[in-house]
């Protein structure tokens, strides 16, 4: 029996989402704006576990299955490039990255 | 498992399956014959367009309703094939000159052309989603293909960082767009609007998000942030490609999800829309004038070419004109793809041998040095400005025309208004390359030259014949989307 | 029942001050640790939620794989981070505002939904869920293509991770 509306599940994961976009926008760290990445995908994940858990419907809780593989491609890909960045100038500051503009 | 499924995505699954042995492959091949490995992934395109054009004409749902082939992406699927062996051809050449010769380019740029065709062809978010990823990834990684050079590393973590927030839009957007229909086809979706089941709410919410996430893959102001810095970073063959593949997978999927989902919701989302399209058109064009690197330059036009293509978008809930418009969206998409492939081509060749920044300086007296690719370069900035009788005219006359019939004349005047801006800086190109003195260096490959003329050629003969690709574009929407 | 309400809102709250934390601690390795607290929220939620298999899944995956991906990179480019210096952007004000506005909008509309306060049905709990699951997956006519799809996406993304990684040297064109 669950006791939980769904408005508090819907919220939190609101507020997740919207903090994690925070982050993405106005951190300088690529790592750290990597971390607010993923709050905003397991904002949507929780979203998509409590509307599932509503319905009574699994498909939501596959999608979970499909953003968590994503989530790990990505990982790897992104952690790769900033450790690549790294090699080569030993500064992974993104408002320092200024060899692109004139 | 029912053959008819598999057959129905043969074309993905024979590119898919083509690109992963091409890895392999690769090892048996000896250094100094890397071409053949750049000839068996064009190959491998040539076939998928061979496999995917058989199906035109043809509407079939597979998988559980999750793709769906109808002649809308069997259209796309031929543009990003296309768009494919050109990048192939132009990547060739410059890739080696530049020291950046890696063979894992070809495969990662088949894998992407594979998410794109799946993108066109998705009938289902979970699906989209997917697509979104499975052609986004790859481009992160051929963005950072130069990546000792710092420039190459930069532009790809931007664009991962900026690509992977716009995933998180639409993610977000598909969790709020199934919290309120109970499912995620876009059948399901708009049977459950029709039904009156769909929560309005959370539907309105999912779909703005949806329109945020797309909004950055395709550029449009204000989510177009990166585009400068990744066009710029990236080695040239591969932002020529990213310029038309992203972005036409980004309107497929608009198109797609507006067109067919979310049919009933347009006539709200139309103000929306018209103000994306005015805004890209005109900070695009106003911030490329003054560029003084042409990578930067091409970068504003192309978000102000985005801006174009939004415009059809505006009048989709009117029916008498969603039609025309949406063909009109589809033949802009590849007269720019054409053209774009074009500018990005000469750039490759013209570019230094370090593969660094090239500023619009650096063609000048080009048409002395290289009269052909000068002569292919003209002709690609008179069609990207709009001056007929070339292809660049036509796609705007038509965007124009439909938005006028839609009602939107203010919108069609704002268009008009920022081309004429963009004619100069389209024109500054070809002043530089034919008034000026200059020992501008560029590759003499034969390769390259002769994708730059045929498409140049290409330009021309559909400025010459335009009503042929309209009537190609609508009869694309006239078994599925419409 | 109140159990499940306490649990909610101490878990509820918890990931809520991690992830504040993670957006706005200076340093790296702090962040990536919140990171791990929020995350862990988030697999409590799950349970909550009746999907155990998940909850599983996500400590697996997200805690075990991810965040410690993560703590190895950040483990990787510390010298780079001295930590100082100002941590926000240029348009971090701006860029707060339009954020929260987002905010807003966002709870405005979800509570405005009529059906945001039912209690969730109790879904008839399925013994054989994970059968299910993997059932799913590998038929046609369910999930298998979304499933083999994102096979290949890892496949693309192994692939270009070891491009990324491997050593680059300047003017070296292929090994």
């Amino acid at each position: 029996m669950n006791t939980i509306p769904m408005s508090y599940y819907l919220v939190l994961s609101a507020v997740m989402f919207t903090l994690g976009a925070i982050g993405v926008i106005i951190r300088r760290n690529p790592l750290v704006m990597f971390m607010s990445l993923e709050l905003m995908f397991n904002a949507a994940n929780l979203t998509f576990v409590a509307f599932s858990n509503a319905f009574g419907n699994a498909n939501g809780q596959i999608f979970v299955f499909f953003v968590m593989v994503v989530a790990a491609a990505e990982v790897a890909v992104g952690l790769a490039l900033i450790v690549a960045i790294f090699r080569t100038r030993h500064s992974i500051d993104i408002d320092l990255m200024n060899t692109l503009k004139n | 498992m029912s053959l008819s499924d598999l057959l129905i995505l043969l074309p993905q699954a024979f590119l898919l399956v083509w690109a992963s042995l091409l890895l392999l492959v690769d090892l048996f091949i000896s250094k100094e014959r890397k071409v053949i490995t750049a000839i068996l992934g064009a190959a491998g395109l040539a076939i998928t367009l061979g496999l995917t054009s058989g199906q035109w004409g043809s509407r079939a749902t597979g998988f559980n309703q999750m793709v769906v082939v109808d002649n809308f992406s069997v259209f796309l699927s031929g543009l990003f094939t296309l768009a494919g062996l050109v990048a192939i051809v132009i990547a060739y050449d410059n890739m080696r000159r530049t020291g950046i010769h890696k063979t894992e380019f070809y495969s990662l740029l088949l894998f992407s052309v594979a998410g794109m065709m799946l993108m066109s062809a998705a009938a289902d978010l979970i699906i989209v989603f997917l697509a979104l990823e499975l052609l986004s990834i790859p481009l992160y990684i051929l963005a950072g293909l130069a990546v000792p050079r710092a420039g190459s590393a930069e532009g790809a973590i931007k664009y991962f960082l900026l690509g992977a927030f716009a995933s998180g839009f639409v993610l977000y957007g598909t969790a709020l767009i199934f919290g309120a229909t109970q499912g995620t086809s876009l059948a399901g979706i708009m049977a459950s609007i029709q039904s009156g089941t769909a929560e309005l709410p959370l539907l309105v919410i999912g779909a703005a998000l949806l329109l945020v996430g797309f909004s950055f893959k395709v550029a449009a102001v204000p989510f177009h942030m990166w585009t400068p810095d990744v066009y710029q970073g990236a080695p040239s063959p591969v932002t020529g490609f990213m310029s038309i593949g992203a972005k036409a997978a980004g309107f497929a999927a608009l198109i797609r999800v507006f067109s067919l989902a979310f049919p009933s919701l347009a006539g709200q989302f139309a103000p929306i829309f018209a103000v994306l399209a005015g805004l890209t058109m005109v900070v695009g064009n106003v911030a490329a004038v003054s560029q003084v690197s042409i990578k930067r330059m091409l970068a504003y036009s192309s978000i102000a070419h985005a801006g174009y293509i939004l415009m059809a978008l505006v009048p989709l809930a009117d029916p008498s004109v969603a039609a025309n418009s949406t063909a009109s969206a589809l033949t802009y998409l590849v007269v720019y793809g054409i053209t774009t492939l074009g500018a990005w081509a000469v750039i490759s060749a013209v570019e230094n041998a370090d593969g660094g920044d090239t500023s619009v300086r650096d063609l000048s007296g080009l048409a002395r040095q290289h009269p052909w690719l000068a002569a292919a370069m003209t002709f690609f900035m008179l069609s990207f400005t709009g001056i007929p009788p070339l292809a660049g005219f036509w796609g705007k006359f038509y965007l124009f025309r439909t938005a006028i019939e839609g009602g939107y004349t203010t919108l069609a005047i704002i268009g008009l208004l920022s081309s004429l801006v963009s004619a100069w800086y389209y024109l500054r190109v070809i002043v530089m390359m034919y008034f000026r003195e200059s020992e501008a260096g560029a590759s003499r490959a034969p390769s390259i030259q002769i994708a730059a003329i045929l498409l140049a050629l290409a330009v021309l003969v559909l400025g010459l014949f335009p009503s042929g690709l309209f009537q190609l574009a609508l009869q694309a929407l006239a078994n599925g989307v419409s | 029942m109140i159990l499940d309400q306490v649990i909610f809102l101490i878990t509820a709250v918890v990931v809520l001050t991690a992830a504040i934390l993670v957006v706005s601690v200076p340093k790296m390795i702090h962040a990536a640790l919140w990171l791990i607290l929020a995350l862990a929220g988030i697999a409590v939620l799950f349970v909550l939620l009746q999907a155990p298999f998940f909850a599983v899944v996500q400590v697996i995956v997200y805690i075990g794989a991810i965040a410690v991906l993560v703590i190895f990179a950040v483990m990787l480019t510390r010298k780079a981070m001295q930590d100082d210096g100002p941590q926000l952007n240029r348009y971090s004000v701006l860029a707060a505002a339009v954020s929260l506005m987002l905010f807003a909008v966002l709870t405005g509309m979800l509570l405005s939904w009529d059906g945001a306060n039912n209690l969730p049905v109790n879904p008839a709990v399925n013994p054989d869920t994970i059968v299910n699951l993997g059932e799913s997956l590998t038929n046609p006519q369910g999930f298998l293509l979304p499933f083999e799809v994102a096979s290949i996406l890892l496949l693309a993304a192994l692939v270009g991770a070891i491009y990324i990684g491997r050593e680059h040297r300047a003017g070296k064109e292929e090994e």
